[in-house]
């Protein structure tokens, strides 16, 4: 039975289509009478399937060798394309997981949307996104991955545009979609490249190709790059990072997916994608230039935040800043463990101020405090959370850290790391104290504990979150697999790295405690700070920056084509005697039948053309 | 079979002009709608009886017809132009299926369509040079008068620049064709591979250049594409639909069957000023539409963009690229109908297809939820998102051309993320945000005019997942249509198209 | 026409001020006003019975129990009622509490709200939880860890039952007005205002309380003897909430703290509805969907066929009754007004009358930016 499961595994991203495929009755509007609610009950059905096969699935293949399911998808000419699965406890364990933070997002959603009318179409692309994802986990194919890419690239804009009438949805959702867009088009320009250059599109074969260094040089590098874009964009990277500050305009439970998984979807292609960056050592310092610039930067960003979701949102760039540099220093088992650390604190820290949106109809950390003492149990949530992404205690992401400054003795981003532990630590800090701390304010006065439907996925990602280091031990994952011995192994500087990380985390939330808060939207009043507080909180103006170069160059040289059609490309035909014919009072004024006399003329021209032509030699 | 698929339409043509005046316009569109699907059916039953494996020309009819002249009657589907038959014979149930059943000058209307509809199969088969010709000025004739007559307020002036701009692309066709039997001192104007491969490589340029001329007005490529435009903005739906789904191909078409096939040395030499035309036109296309604020311009503009790919995978002429050419014909052909038809039930509906007026139509109540639902999926097609057919088609051909001409075909994948740009633009506006009061009171959309942009959804759907299902017909045949240098001794000029033909 | 004996008023909504002096409704007589308002009020009468029912139901029955599972269900949960449940063919009760807790986020200023935060409250709602908790040593460990929480669902189940309670009176207001239409004796807007506040000041001094029975013993969270009644302490905060301030749909308002489209005084809000936009009703982050779905289950025979005309027929229903909602809103809020006018309307002092101009011209101002200055003044 267990092997039924195992074999029959690639099934488990269908479960969310055939979800989403069900919903369309009351989306499309087909049942009226009737509420919608039965969409959520069956795509809720739908991850519960998921989630048990994906237990079943992941208990089967331990001490088994992990294999691969492929299908041939399209020979055509000299091209060869499959769809490929891999078989293995890690993608069976990263579908499970995903599995179960759908699982927890769509309950959740139930109780946060609950006076919502269109949960059909919420629910249909929730099916949608939890199959991307789990096919993303399992995917052993480059242009599978790619493809399930793009289609969270859709959910996601439609997912984002699920409250279409709202003004500031309407560009959200479309940048959402274009500034993803823009790395996944240069990741296509890749895998075509990559196609060309005869490589297999599934990861053992591409993986295979990079270890016979068939490229090198400039091509190498290019390779690598474009091969980068497309996580840059889907990790919201620099400088592609603005769209998930803007796709908090979306439903909280959609938000609580895309901090948590989607990203993660992005850097898991990036790792699988590592050892082509191996031809090129560019492409591998872009990785971690991008990665420390990112992580750095918008740790910065988070503490100018006015918005709790944005504030959260530009530590979720931050994390996965750190991701690319552990990618870029060939730490990939690192890269996975953080991805799996981050998630769940992650997806329990947007849950969690879920709840305080619902109850105060505001997003605006100025005017919110006080609430800890009436919604304990979200305020403990956030607690949680914000220590699982920290290093202030023994977390998961503390575990997965020292692992790395420590055993893989890689101290090169250590840097990096103390300075976004002690970011995140203050920027987290400063969140509890402005959300649940202080006096309570006129949005706050009300404030009873979240409704159970949210209240059960609550408490169970917390229990998830606090249980992160017993999973590290229990399943030892830090022996997981073993870890690239970096070049500059430097033992006794590695030795003090815990050390340092805990002190980081300490001097961060010392910071936050310290730290004076406004509690009014105003802008300081001295000069020099109130610049960096606009520098931060508008993202170093790189959307303003964008708009006056990519989005002007676009529309101009639009602009520049419709006048070249209209005035050169149309001027030359009408100047070159047809003029006569196109322009001027005889056309506009002519009746059908002119019109008839002009084709008969053609008809007769050219039916005499063809005659004569034709017996001329004969 | 073939003579079928011609001359029903003919004998329709006519039979529709005797049809008593007391017989409704509705009545007579449900016949209309029978006749089309007898019509698909038997084009289906070619496809049936098409042997995917062999590489040869099938069904072949060859009757002697002016002889005196050198002309014949010679007909014949292989695996190009098979999809593109099948294509129209659906494209013109659906067409039919989206005319207004309370047309006005019903008898007329229909006549025309049968005409075009006979000229467009008849080009698709005929096998005998100036046969193809006659059928590519026969189709000309009743699209003018189908723009002229049921178009918008400029018709006359969009109808006019169509002749005009597709005369002097007959006559350049024409020209081409004259030259090569000329020069080559064939018997007749039969076709055959490779026909112009006895001249000197620098009069095969010149027909070359002549044909393409002729060729590329049609497609249209930058520059001569500004009647497309035009002439979308002005046809009615169901004109634009084949317009843009059927018409244009017949430039590709002619351009894989007589560029590559009668010069295929001076197609190698033309190719790279092809592929920089081509990612011209790609980029250019998508760059006007960005601007644009029509609807249906955009997406004709859009449809200039996405010739501009199968061109580019004509130019790289390598098996992969000839099989991407045909599958992004049949792509485009089957995307842009959809976004035609739909753009038209909104323009319906609404009386405009401006997009600063137009917005929030996906309001489930007094909006057009499901056709907005379906722009979302055609557009998606259209700029190429795996699962939907347009990336089967897209991807192969930059796959194909990737090798050969690597900057062009970079290019052309920036238009495709130039796609999105536009359309998102275009769904944002119109789609999201609040319904204007003025459109606070649309008539409801019917489900018979949604039923055929549902089919090709789902179409867009079935073959972005099993792009295999319709590639078949065509990857026997592939090898013939790649463009060689074909020695001497092979270039025979043969006396009929027989079945070793393909051996080639 | 009577002549007034002060000025004409200058107020930009001059007519509809003048028109509530003469007693005359804010709502436009004519066309099928009359039929829409009538015939919606029906509905909204029996939906409001369901709603009120179940809040007060919740408040005896699962008070400050965390996991309400069965909330809705009012005690027993049957087979088939769990299957109409399960596929939504149900009464959406989570628009009234969504109502509830509008009033209850908008109400810290009133008597009740006042009263709710009072430690007496606080002190009653202790007593009720710990025996409401009495075999769950969990949950009272919890209460003793985190006092504040529980208290604070008490405030929240005080609120259920303040709005049931209400509710449960409109509701038979609102079915009585239907049989009197149905026996032919409305005939015009106005005299559904003056029903209305006929049923208003009838109830005005019904007790507002709530009396829990654990175990067979009562507990008394807000006693009869603070004396909140009817009118004052429900009826007003309730048009406060929902008819005025209501809260920003997600639908249509971005949350962007950046973006600052709300604004950070809830007094300032007016997302209620009488200032709601019925188009977008029916789609997405519209909460009055809900309301409105539950109103298309129980329309009367006459009002489904007017709403079967019209381009869309059934299409649009669901902004069809929200417009005709509006209109019967716009007939409540007029008899609102009116009973709570300094002086009666039938005055001749000319103090009394200023008075009164003076009062009328506030709500008038105070909604101007609303949908009256459509349904007050076309048909």
């Amino acid at each position: 039975m267990a092997d039924f499961f195992l074999h029959a595994c690639w099934f488990l991203p269908l479960y969310g289509v055939v979800g989403a495929l069900l919903t369309l009755p009351w989306s499309s509007g087909l049942i009226r009478k009737t509420g919608q609610r039965p969409a959520a009950y069956v795509n809720i059905l739908m991850t519960v399937l998921v989630l048990v096969h994906g237990v079943l699935a992941s208990q089967a293949i331990v001490g088994r060798e992990a294999y691969r399911i492929v299908v041939p998808w399209l020979r055509v000419a000299d091209l060869d394309l499959s769809v490929a699965i891999d078989v293995s406890p890690v993608a069976l364990g990263g579908a499970t997981l995903v599995a179960l933070l759908c699982l927890l997002a769509q309950v959740f959603g139930l109780g946060y949307l609950e006076k919502e009318a269109s949960l059909g179409r919420f629910y249909g692309l929730m099916g949608l996104f939890q199959a991307a994802l789990v096919g993303i986990a399992l995917s052993d194919s480059l242009l599978l991955s790619y493809g399930l890419l793009e289609l969270l690239t859709l959910s996601t804009y439609l997912l984002v545009g699920f409250w279409y009438a709202q003004p500031l949805v309407v560009t959200a959702a479309r940048d959402a979609f274009l500034t993803k867009r823009v790395g996944d088009i240069i990741l296509l320009m890749g895998i075509v490249a990559l196609s060309s250059y005869g490589s297999g599109l599934t990861f053992s074969e591409l993986e295979a190709w990079a270890a016979a260094s068939p490229v090198s040089g400039g091509v190498a590098t290019l390779l690598g790059l474009s091969l980068i874009a497309g996580p840059v964009g889907k990790c919201a990277q620099f400088p592609l990072h603005l769209w998930l500050d803007e796709s908090m305009e979306g439903p909280n439970p959609a938000s609580i997916l895309r901090n948590s998984v989607v990203v993660s979807a992005g850097a898991y292609v990036l790792i699988r994608l590592e050892p082509v960056f191996g031809l090129s050592p560019i492409a591998a310092d872009v990785l971690v230039a991008i990665g420390t610039v990112t992580a750095i930067g918008t740790s910065l960003m988070t503490l100018a935040q006015i918005d709790i979701k944005r504030a959260l949102s530009y530590s979720t760039s931050a994390f996965m800043g750190l991701v690319f540099v552990a990618v870029g220093c060939g730490q990939v088992d690192i890269a996975l463990l953080l991805l799996f650390a981050h998630a769940m604190a992650k997806a329990l820290l947007f849950m969690s101020i879920g709840g305080i949106i619902l109850n105060t109809s505001s997003q605006n950390l100025t005017e919110l405090g006080g609430l800890g003492a009436r919604m304990p149990v979200t305020a403990l949530a956030f607690v949680v959370g914000a220590a699982g992404s920290t290093c202030l205690l023994p977390s998961g992401v503390f575990l997965t850290f020292r692992h790395w400054i420590e055993e893989a003795r890689d101290i090169s981003p250590l840097g990096v790391l103390l300075v976004v532990n002690l970011l995140a630590a203050l920027s987290l800090t400063r969140l509890f104290r402005l959300v649940f701390l202080g006096p309570v304010q006129i949005k706050t006065r009300r404030a009873p504990e979240v409704n159970w439907l949210m209240a059960v996925p609550l408490v169970s990602l917390t229990l998830l979150t606090l249980l992160m280091p017993v999973a590290f031990w229990h399943w030892d994952l830090l022996a997981f697999a073993p870890l690239a011995i970096a070049a500059n192994a430097s033992p006794i500087a590695a030795q003090f790295g815990a050390a340092l990380l805990l002190l980081s985390g300490a001097i961060g939330f010392g910071l936050g405690l310290v730290l004076p808060l406004t509690r009014t939207g105003a802008r300081s009043l001295q000069p020099v700070l109130r610049f960096c507080q606009d520098l931060l909180a508008d993202g170093f103006y790189i959307e303003r920056f964008y708009r006056v170069t990519v989005v002007w160059a676009v529309a101009q040289v639009s602009r520049l084509s419709v006048m070249f059609d209209r005035y050169i490309v149309d001027g030359l035909v009408n100047a070159t005697g047809l003029a006569t014919l196109l322009s001027g009072q005889a056309l506009r004024y002519s009746s059908s039948g002119q019109s008839q006399t002009y084709v008969l003329t053609i008809l007769v021209g050219t039916g005499l053309l063809v005659f004569l032509a034709v017996s001329w030699p004969f | 079979m073939l003579s079928a698929l011609i001359f029903i339409p003919l004998l329709l043509a006519v039979a529709v002009g005797l049809v008593p005046e007391r017989v409704t316009a509705r009545g007579l569109r449900v016949a209309m709608l029978v006749a089309s699907s007898v019509l698909f059916a038997l084009a289906l039953a070619v496809a049936w009886q098409f042997d995917a494996a062999s590489g040869a020309m099938q069904l072949v009819e060859r009757r002697p017809w002016l002889e005196l002249l050198g002309v014949s009657y010679s007909l014949g589907v292989d695996g190009l132009s098979l999809p593109l038959l099948v294509l129209n014979g659906f494209l013109t149930l659906v067409a039919i299926g989206c005319t207004s059943p309370t047309l006005e000058r019903p008898r007329l209307y229909y006549c025309m369509l049968w005409l075009l509809n006979a000229g467009v199969v008849g080009a698709f088969v005929a096998q005998d040079l100036i046969l193809f010709f006659l059928f590519y000025e026969l189709e000309l004739i009743p699209l003018y008068f189908l723009i002229a007559i049921w178009g918008g307020a400029r018709r006359s002036y969009a109808a006019t620049k169509f002749l005009l701009y597709t005369a002097i692309s007959g006559v350049a066709i024409l020209s081409a064709f004259l030259g090569v039997v000329w020069l080559s001192g064939a018997p007749d104007f039969s076709y055959s591979v490779g026909l112009g491969s006895s001249l000197a490589i620098e009069p095969q340029i010149v027909l070359l250049a002549t044909l393409l001329f002729g060729l590329a007005i049609k497609i249209p490529i930058v520059p001569l594409h500004t009647w497309l435009p035009d002439a979308h903005v002005e046809a009615s739906t169901p004109v634009s639909v084949l317009l843009a789904g059927v018409l244009l191909k017949l430039g590709t078409y002619g351009l894989l069957r007589f560029g590559i096939g009668l010069f295929p040395e001076a197609w190698l030499e033309i190719a790279p000023v092809l592929a920089t035309l081509a990612a011209i036109s790609a980029l250019y296309g998508a760059f006007a539409a960005i601007a644009q604020q029509d609807m249906k311009k955009m997406v004709a503009y859009s449809s200039i963009a996405h010739m501009g790919y199968i061109l580019l995978a004509a130019a790289a002429g390598t098996e992969l690229g000839i099989l991407a050419a045909i599958a992004q014909m049949v792509a485009h052909g089957l995307i842009s109908a959809l976004l035609f038809l739909l753009v038209g039930i909104v323009a319906k509906k609404t009386g405009t297809r401006d997009l600063n007026v137009l917005r929030g139509l996906l309001n489930p109540q007094r909006g057009l939820p499901i056709v907005g639902s379906l722009i979302v999926l055609g557009v998606m097609a259209s700029s190429g998102l795996p699962g939907l057919m347009g990336f089967v088609a897209e991807f192969m051909v930059f796959r194909g051309s990737f090798s050969v001409y690597p900057l062009q075909t970079l290019a052309c994948i920036v238009g495709t993320g130039l796609t999105a740009v536009y359309f998102l633009l275009m769904i944002n506006r119109v789609f999201f945000g609040r319904l204007p009061d003025r459109f606070g009171n649309l008539p409801p959309v019917q489900w018979h005019e949604t039923i055929s942009s549902m089919a090709i959804a789902s179409l867009l759907v079935v073959y972005g997942l099993m792009p295999s299902l319709f590639l078949d017909w065509s990857q026997a045949q592939i090898s013939t249509l790649v463009p060689r240098v074909i020695a001497p001794q092979e270039v025979i000029v043969p006396v009929a198209i027989s079945p070793n033909q393909s051996d080639l | 026409m009577v002549l007034s004996p002060i000025s004409p008023s200058a107020h930009p909504h001059a007519e509809l001020v003048h028109r509530l002096e003469r007693g005359q409704a804010l709502l436009a007589e004519g066309g099928t006003n009359l039929m829409e308002v009538i015939g919606v009020l029906k509905s909204y009468g029996i939906v409001l019975g369901e709603y009120s029912r179940v809040l007060k139901d919740i408040a005896a029955r699962q008070f400050v129990s965390p996991f309400p599972v069965f909330k809705f269900f009012e005690g027993s949960v049957k087979p088939a009622q769990l299957w109409r449940h399960i596929i939504h063919d149900r009464i959406n009760f989570e628009y009234a509490e969504y109502c509830m807790k509008s009033m209850l986020w908008h109400g810290s200023e009133t008597d009740f709200g006042k009263y709710v935060d009072s430690d007496e409250f606080a002190a009653n709602a202790d007593r009720a939880i710990r025996a409401w908790f009495r075999s769950n040593p969990l949950m009272r460990a919890i209460h003793a860890i985190a006092p504040e929480m529980f208290l604070e669902q008490a405030r929240q189940q005080a609120y259920y039952r303040n709005l049931g309670q209400f509710w449960t009176v409109m509701s038979d207001i609102f079915l009585k007005l239907s049989d009197e239409y149905d026996a032919g004796e409305i005939s015009s807007a106005t005299q559904v205002s003056e029903f209305v506040l006929a049923g208003l000041q009838d109830a005005a001094a019904d007790p507002i309380y709530y009396t829990l029975s654990i175990r067979g013993e009562d507990y008394d969270l807000v006693p009869k003897s603070k004396g909140f009644g009817f009118l004052m302490d429900a009826g007003v905060p309730y048009v406060e909430a929902i008819f005025f301030r209501g809260t920003p749909f997600l639908g249509t308002v971005s949350y962007n703290a950046q973006a600052f489209q709300i604004s950070s005084n809830p007094g300032e809000f007016a997302y209620g509805a009488l200032y709601a936009d019925p188009l977008p009703v029916g789609g997405a982050g519209i909460p009055p969907t809900q309301l409105m779905q539950d109103m298309a289950r129980h329309l009367p025979n006459y009002l489904s066929e007017l709403y079967d005309g019209g381009t869309r027929g059934r299409g649009d229903l669901l902004i069809k009754i929200c417009e005709s909602f509006q209109k019967s809103m716009f007939c409540v809020t007029t008899a609102a007004i009116w009973g709570l006018a300094p002086n009666p309307l039938t005055t001749d002092d000319p103090q009394q009358l200023a008075e009164n101009r003076e009062y009328f011209e506030g709500w008038l101002t105070r909604l101007t930016e609303s949908r009256v200055s459509r349904v007050g003044y076309t048909v």
